[in-house]
């Protein structure tokens, strides 16, 4: 088994795995009778997930047969370490807004994202980070603040 | 019909629709010309600033974000040979070489003109064929809107890109996403978990700001440290006359533009795709019509004219279905179903006859920015260059703060900023599988439409299924998606 085929196995896998995970969620929902037969608020979700399932393992079936790169996805080198780094970070940032606020917060997640991000060839330039990033969360609290009127975080300093 | 549009203009020519109009219509080129962002993520972004606004500037916003983002790919198709958009991937192969051969900005001009002359085809196209259509749909009831519900969903699961099977898959969790919440007609609680915030289902926007924006940073965020830096194509203006081609090469160009504008707005107006299909094909039957087909792909006019003209065309085609039947024509028009519903608006029949004003407001939006997209992008050219050149890794985390400003802003709620984290994960984690992210939102938008009208149809019809067969509107839309599935079925099993 190549690596497409293994792929798209597990794509396959987790298709089917969707559809009985959803079809075990619809069986929960209470059944209420009425007078239009025997469509209720499970019908279509059992429906739904009895495609997925279908799905799922035509998916595992056609797995075998030598995918197109086109079918199989972005196959490129991909930088997984940095994507990880990105994620984690934006659940911090999104986890801080409440009790640090929305300045401190966007200003500190900036900073760290703009350097993550910068190019392996290049060094990061934290000065300048640190001044964009001060500007973008000021003149974005500022326009939704003042302009928008929405209400954003404050968090424990006020700010 | 004149009051209506007098009633349009008035509501359009005022200093902050006007002013909205040419801050949607350049942020849209600058969406459109940066590779990885798109014209999606541009209306999905400012989707919440509509909330402030009044219908008419909100709609009017979102309509020129559309045509600039539209547009906007053709700079850094020509000049970075990346299409900046998937609207504008075939631009690249004859706008790139054009670029080589010394003549960037022939092709420049050529693209912006005949985007504009596109638009302005698909534009007429949609105030003829919309209000037509409106008729005919009034009279349509649950049965009839169940039917083209579901023909929708066919169209778009097997028209997407890649595999049929995960095009399909796409748009069933999308339905499967629509159906958490309270459910129509008996009201039961479906899928909350005991959590209020989940009662009234997933917010559009957030669904919407997730896919298409969040999905994309995490998704550049794989390949930006080790970029290359791309090497954008120098433009000298000196000497040049007019939008730099000649009126025999223009008008060299008619029935290109004319069958390009037509397949265009025709491939705009089928539900759930649009400029980014639209393009390509209007390429390759360009290409196979041409009386000189080698010379495709080594910088002639014929290729840029004929995927610029198609692709913009596809902008009246789409909202077509969006304004007649509230059905997306495309990615961007269903984000902007989302604009409309901020409005507490709905897109239908109803809109010609209720809000006849906000149409026409939409169709004067339309037009005005497509002239402001012919001036802004051709004398505006020289700073949109330059925006090429703003790295992607100070971009980024910025567009992020944005979407999460704008998700924190739909209720003050924290909830909806992680509502758009799990879609932007969930559609990572698809774009990186090789699923088509379009079907998901297709789904999750005209899955409620196809439940409530099933329900709805069987309350009509005592129960009795065939009520949707024996309605002949309904059973013609019911027979093309099986149509439309077995037709690609065979095309998948055909060999190539």
């Amino acid at each position: 088994m190549d690596r497409i085929t293994k792929r798209e196995f597990t794509v396959g896998a987790i298709m089917l795995a969707c559809g009985l995970g959803y079809m075990a969620l619809t069986s929960q929902i209470p059944h209420i009778k009425n007078q239009y037969g025997f469509v209720d608020a499970t019908f279509v979700p059992y429906v739904l997930s009895a495609i997925m399932c279908l799905l799922g393992v035509l998916q595992i079936l056609t797995a075998r047969q030598p995918a197109k790169e086109a079918d199989a996805g972005a196959t490129t080198s991909a930088d997984q370490r940095t994507v990880f780094k990105t994620i984690a970070l934006i659940i911090a940032y999104v986890a801080l807004l409440e009790p640090v606020g929305f300045l401190l917060a966007t200003v500190v997640y900036l900073v760290i994202q703009f350097t993550l991000l910068t190019p392996a060839d290049r060094k990061p330039n934290i000065p300048l980070y640190a001044l964009i990033a001060v500007l973008t969360s000021g003149i974005t609290y500022a326009i939704f603040r003042y302009a928008f009127d929405m209400v954003l975080p404050v968090g424990l300093f006020g700010f | 019909m004149l009051s209506l549009l007098q009633q349009g203009l008035d509501a359009v020519f005022t200093f902050q629709v006007l002013g909205l109009v040419l801050f949607g219509t350049v942020i849209g080129i600058i969406f459109g010309a940066i590779p990885g962002l798109t014209s999606t993520m541009a209306v999905a972004l400012f989707l919440p600033i509509t909330y402030t606004l009044s219908p008419g500037a909100g709609i009017s916003l979102l309509v020129a974000l559309f045509v600039g983002g539209t547009s906007g790919g053709l700079i850094s198709a020509i000049l970075l040979k990346i299409p900046g958009t998937p609207s504008s991937i075939a631009t690249t192969f004859d706008g790139g070489p054009m670029m080589e051969k010394g003549e960037a900005v022939k092709a420049l001009g050529a693209g912006i003109v005949f985007s504009f002359l596109g638009t302005l085809f698909s534009i007429a196209a949609l105030v003829f064929i919309a209000p037509t259509l409106a008729k005919v749909a009034l009279r349509f009831g649950p049965h009839e809107y169940f039917a083209i519900a579901v023909f929708s969903l066919t169209l778009i699961a097997t028209l997407a890109s890649g595999s049929m099977i995960k095009g399909i898959f796409s748009g069933v969790v999308g339905f499967a996403f629509a159906t958490v919440g309270i459910a129509p007609v008996d009201a039961v609680t479906r899928y909350t978990f005991g959590y209020a915030d989940l009662n009234g289902g997933f917010q559009i926007l957030t669904v919407l700001i997730g896919l298409f924006a969040v999905s994309e940073i995490i998704k550049v965020a794989e390949t930006v440290r080790h970029e290359q830096k791309a090497s954008i194509g120098t433009v000298s203006m000196k000497n040049i006359k007019g939008f730099g081609f000649s009126m025999q090469e223009f008008f060299g160009q008619g029935w290109n533009f004319i069958r390009s504008s037509i397949i265009g707005t025709g491939i705009g107006i089928l539900p759930g795709i649009g400029g980014g299909t639209s393009n390509i094909v209007s390429y390759i039957v360009a290409k196979n019509r041409s009386k000189h087909p080698e010379k495709f792909g080594t910088g002639i006019l014929d290729g840029v004219v004929a995927s610029e003209t198609a692709n913009n065309a596809s902008i009246g085609g789409a909202m077509v279905p969006l304004l007649t039947l509230g059905i997306p024509g495309d990615a961007v028009t269903a984000v902007m179903l989302g604009g409309f519903m901020i409005q507490g608006i709905q897109p239908g029949p109803l809109l010609f006859v209720s809000q006849g004003a906000l149409v026409y407001t939409i169709f004067v939006a339309l037009l005005l920015s497509t002239v402001m997209m012919l001036v802004c992008e051709f004398y505006g050219l020289r700073i949109f260059i330059k925006l090429l050149a703003v790295p992607k890794h100070i971009l980024l985390p910025i567009i992020l703060v944005l979407c999460v400003v704008g998700s924190f802003g739909l209720d003050s709620n924290l909830f909806d900023v992680w509502t758009i984290l799990l879609f932007g994960l969930i559609g990572y984690g698809f774009l990186k599988v090789g699923i088509s992210l379009p079907p998901f939102i297709i789904g999750f938008i005209l899955g409620p439409m196809a439940e409530t009208n099933l329900r709805r149809g069987l309350q009509l019809s005592d129960g009795d299924f065939t009520g949707f067969l024996t309605n002949p509107i309904s059973a013609a839309f019911l027979a093309l998606s099986l149509a439309s599935v077995l037709w690609s079925l065979y095309q998948s099993r055909k060999p190539r």
